[in-house]
């Protein structure tokens, strides 16, 4: 089943916000399907703001200070980085139940070019100590953040991908922990989060056809992560990959490269990840992916080198 | 605008800015911090804001539900606040005390100290924050309304034209902005009528009602915050100050954003403010 994981979030924001007249959804100009029906049943909490995220922020404190439940929607880098300072020093210096919503994970904007690619915001939302940075890989694990966000009286940042994404989990699968492991294995866990934990799967299979059995540990909230249970997660493996379609700097794998540093953990770790250049190529998503050395084929060739494979045999 | 004041009304205001002047100058000369010169600018505003019958709050309540919410772009100007807070009986003595020391209350305004409504320090955000307030207002059919106050340099920042902008657009006439005109940034002389055009026609080209006033005149003042009820869009009231109001040595000079007088000095400007020598 595949369903699009704005569709997903959106139709869940929707139920809370027909219960509840205190769910306040401005867009900065964005759009998605499944807002047509807010926008249509509740147009007095529908507010487009124009294109002006600094005071789509400011605003969505001012209604938070009055005791609303606000979400708000752009893409992603200008609903995280064009509006930082309002969001810094308002929404998380005031700890304000205020949902950031951006759409365009990684080059999801594949034609639009760098201003719209969601590559560097993670490592900057991850600095505001009230911030819980959300980057869910299933229109399920959306829903749930859906809930998760509308529930919480703290700020929240959900990254969303554009378009249908396959769906991993089943219903009543938990989402609380920030992590679940999506697949088993002894050799090497991939830790990976949003669409590329859909991407470790056709990985794991080419690596297990050279003899690496391969686990998969979807890290779905990137702040906070509880070390415990990532420590035990990874415990019966060999070697970490960390895999997103993110800066090298400031994402998953720094995470992880802390927590296995701070906890005195030595495992190899390889973390794969978007090199730190501009990216002012425009094509589709994949093609950009190429050049940059983040495709299937290229990734595959790194980790067996890393492991020191060679060739198909199984050398590890 | 015809004046709404009695003069015994006007003579009790100028009688209480008097005196937030004087603990605001003593205040800063004992704990060598503060900004003297943007607090007096708009001590006269503050004061008859709250002393002037212009703003709905209970003291002993200072979270009610149905109060007017006062937002500051300008939170340096807190002095003036939390001595007018502390006679108001909302903000304890004891705390204000703490004011300078190492974990005291500081410079700035945030959601701990009674009566404040954000968090200040970084500039340009007041508009944007009561125009949530005022639409938080008219979606919960409250009566409520929202003061923002700001500076005139303060006016640079991008984010406060994108505020001026929705507020138009969404009709919040229960938002009543004010500027501090008093034509002094921290390092320069604020001349914008020279050079883009002047506030007040930017702000009626964004459909604001405006009202232009002399900041130090309580008629005036008092003037300008009436019929407030009867708008049918945002207001901004722009009151030329004169940063440093109140002590002829620091009245206009560059110098006084946040420089602390001398032992000479102090003896002139206390005298100026009514003190004892």
């Amino acid at each position: 089943m595949t369903v699009d994981i704005r569709d997903a979030f959106f139709d869940r924001v929707y139920e809370f916000a027909a219960k509840d007249k205190n769910v306040v959804f401005l867009s900065a100009d964005a759009d998605a399907f499944s807002l047509q029906k807010f926008k249509r049943d509740f147009p007095d909490r529908y507010i487009n703001v124009g294109v002006a995220e600094q005071n789509m922020v400011t605003v969505a404190t001012g209604l938070a200070l009055a005791g609303k439940n606000v979400f708000i929607y752009a893409i992603l880098p200008f609903v995280t980085m064009r509006c930082y300072e309002q969001i810094k020093f308002n929404i998380c210096g005031m700890n304000l139940p205020v949902t950031i919503v951006g759409v365009g994970v990684g080059y999801s904007f594949e034609f639009d070019g760098p201003s719209h690619h969601g590559v560097s915001d993670v490592g900057i939302m991850r600095m505001l100590p009230e911030m819980t940075l959300c980057n869910p890989a299933t229109p399920l694990c959306a829903a749930s953040y859906a809930q998760q966000a509308y529930e919480s009286s703290t700020p929240v940042c959900v990254r969303l991908d554009k378009g249908p994404l396959r769906e991993l989990y089943s219903v009543g699968d938990t989402f609380s922990r920030g992590m679940n492991l999506v697949r088993g294995g002894t050799d090497l866990c991939i830790v990976a989060t949003g669409r590329e934990v859909q991407r470790s799967f056709e990985l794991a299979e080419i690596l297990e056809g050279k003899g690496v059995t391969v686990g998969i540990l979807d890290v779905h909230r990137l702040k906070p992560i509880d070390s415990s249970a990532f420590l035990s997660e990874i415990a019966p493996y060999e070697r970490i990959v960390t895999l997103e379609e993110n800066s090298i700097i400031g994402g998953l794998g720094s995470a992880v490269a802390e927590i296995l540093v701070d906890n005195g953990v030595f495992k190899p770790l390889k973390r794969c990840a978007l090199p730190d250049v501009q990216c002012l190529k425009y094509g589709k998503r994949e093609w950009l992916q190429r050049q940059y050395g983040f495709d299937t084929e290229t990734l595959v060739t790194s980790m067996e080198e890393w492991m020191g494979l060679s060739g198909g045999t199984d050398a590890k | 605008m015809t004046p709404v004041a009695g003069n015994a009304l006007v003579s009790h205001l100028e009688h209480r800015s008097r005196w937030v002047r004087l603990q605001v100058f003593e205040s800063t000369v004992r704990a060598k911090k503060g900004h003297l010169g943007g607090t007096f600018s708009c001590t006269d505003l503050l004061v008859a804001l709250y002393y002037g019958g212009i703003m709905r709050f209970n003291p002993r309540n200072p979270t009610w539900k149905e109060r007017d919410r006062f937002l500051i772009g300008k939170g340096h100007a807190c002095l003036a606040l939390f001595h007018m807070w502390v006679d108001l009986g909302m903000l304890d003595h004891a705390r204000l005390e703490t004011y300078g020391t190492n974990g005291g209350i500081g410079g700035q305004l945030d959601l701990s100290i009674p009566g404040a409504e954000h968090n200040t320090g970084s500039l340009g955000h007041a508009i944007g924050i009561g125009a949530g307030l005022a639409l938080a207002a008219k979606l919960d059919g409250r009566h409520t309304r929202t003061f923002a106050m700001i500076g005139d340099a303060e006016c640079d920042e991008g984010a406060i034209w994108e505020s001026i902008m929705f507020a138009a657009e969404h009709g919040l006439n229960n938002l009543i902005g004010i500027v501090d005109r008093n034509r002094l940034s921290v390092t320069d002389r604020v001349e914008d009528d020279r050079g883009s055009g002047k506030l007040e026609d930017k702000l009626r080209a964004c459909k604001w009602e405006c009202r232009v006033i002399d900041g130090h005149s309580f008629d005036a003042i008092l003037g300008a915050f009436s019929n407030l009820d009867t708008l049918d869009k945002p207001l901004m009231i722009i009151a030329d100050t004169v940063k440093g109001k109140g002590v002829s040595f620091m009245e206009n000079g560059i110098k006084w954003h946040h420089s602390i007088p001398t032992a000479e000095e102090i003896l002139v400007a206390r005298a100026e403010l009514g003190g004892a020598s």
